[in-house]
């Protein structure tokens, strides 16, 4: 496990939102290559390292280098969806990059051989991908934009104040592609431990409320 | 929205689930369910969307690893050889920006079934029950549909892995409470209860089964088809 990374005092790169949201827009009205070169210099190395985080790979650079193609080349073919009242360019970049990565690894060879399983009669990997189960946002106005906003300032606030065990799960979970019995397991903890680590982080995130 | 409130969902997926899916490491029979139920439910489908705003800040916090000298030009390659204005991507399925109707199928759901529930192969358990398996590759977990007959009530059973069910279409209630369209419905393995169909129209449900399934007398003929195959290692 590599605790390294995580332990450092990370801060936040400058906010350019405003920057990304305009190379898009030249990208999808203009087709222009600048701009386009631009959003891969600042995403693109974000995308390798979260295609690095998924343990066991078996040829973690392929797999890394695809993942950057994969994701860059939809940044350039859906621009036009690009919508800054639904999503920030680096949620929206991000979401695109999870699906696509969700999406590869079940179609690698790694994921099929788990996946010979009680059925034998359908080894044949199912037709779904994330877009099928993903929701975007159906409310695309300023005030939606706003919340978003705000949204992203508690979680930033918050989240480099948490206590690092709380931090550290919820880095496994979303950069390293596992569940959380994967982390449970993995860190030699109850299933129960892992599930209230998260719930507290949340809960300071004001993310999930109970009910 | 504002239709929304006469009809909502009671029962919620809990914060590991709804975590999980939005980091897209929950088994496939499971994220299924997830997804059904967000069909229903506006407020976790705006929950969801903090909780990728959530993965995507800390996708921010990571270290750069730069990519090969040569990705950039070979993107751009690719880019060369894409269809004219490559319309592929325009699909009107996608973004899925609307708000999904309630009286549809989840859209994943509709999917497995090419469009309609007709197209999928349905056996007949006894009178009461009928059941689909999906094709969803899943090792963990059996995915399936469930259609129970009007005022129909399921035999006493105990459960023997976690089980999700998210009801499609009509309701029903136990010992517990009722449950509706939407509610996401979770049983882990000791439990039992008794679901009785609403005596007005059948009930639909997708469900989650977790393996390996331990049969036990009305269970072991409902789900017969699933435990002649070889068991996963």
């Amino acid at each position: 496990m590599n605790q390294s990374e995580y332990s450092e005092e990370l801060a936040y790169p400058e906010d350019n939102s405003g920057l990304w949201t305009s190379c898009i827009a030249r990208v999808a009205e203009d087709r222009d290559k600048a701009a386009f070169r631009q959003l891969f210099d600042h995403f693109a190395p974000l995308i390798k390292s979260f295609a690095y985080k998924v343990p066991a790979l078996e040829q973690p650079e392929v797999f890394s280098e695809e993942l950057v193609q994969e994701t860059m080349l939809k940044v350039w073919t859906r621009a036009s969806t690009f919508d800054a009242n639904l999503a920030s360019p680096s949620t929206w970049i991000f979401t695109i990059a999870r699906n696509m990565r969700v999406d590869l690894l079940r179609k690698s060879s790694r994921h099929i051989v788990n996946t010979v399983s009680i059925h034998a009669d359908d080894s044949n990997d199912d037709s779904l991908d994330m877009e099928d189960l993903w929701f975007e946002d159906e409310n695309s106005d300023v005030f939606n934009q706003l919340v978003q906003q705000r949204t992203r300032t508690m979680i930033r606030e918050s989240l480099l104040k948490l206590p690092s065990e709380q931090a550290f799960i919820l880095k496994k979970v979303y950069l390293e592609d596992k569940s959380h019995s994967e982390v449970a397991a993995e860190l030699g903890l109850p299933l129960g431990t892992v599930k209230s680590r998260v719930r507290l982080a949340m809960t300071k995130m004001k993310l999930i409320l109970d009910r | 929205m504002n239709n929304e409130s006469k009809t909502m969902v009671k029962y919620h997926p809990d914060a590991r689930f709804l975590t999980d899916f939005s980091a897209g490491t929950l088994p496939r029979a499971q994220a299924l369910c997830v997804s059904a139920h967000l069909h229903y439910c506006a407020a976790c489908r705006t929950r969801m969307r903090e909780l990728t705003q959530l993965g995507s800040e800390l996708f921010l916090l990571q270290h750069p690893a730069a990519p090969s000298a040569s990705a950039f030009d070979r993107l751009l390659g690719k880019i060369e050889v894409l269809p004219p204005q490559s319309s592929t991507d325009a699909t009107p399925d996608y973004p899925q920006k609307n708000q999904p109707k309630r009286e549809e199928l989840p859209r994943a759901v509709a999917k497995l079934a090419r469009g309609s529930l007709d197209n999928l192969s349905w056996q007949k358990i006894g009178r009461f029950f009928s059941y689909s398996r999906l094709p969803v590759s899943d090792a963990k977990h059996e995915s399936s549909l469930l259609n129970i007959r009007a005022g129909s009530r399921v035999p006493h059973h105990k459960h023997v892995g976690d089980e999700i069910t998210v009801i499609l279409k009509g309701s029903f209630s136990d010992s517990e409470d009722n449950y509706g369209i939407g509610d996401f419905i979770v049983r882990t393995p000791g439990e039992t209860h008794q679901p009785v169909a609403s005596q007005n129209e059948d009930c639909l449900c997708l469900v989650s089964l977790g393996a390996p399934i331990v049969m036990s007398n009305w269970l072991l003929r409902l789900l017969m088809p699933l435990i002649n195959r070889p068991r996963y290692g």
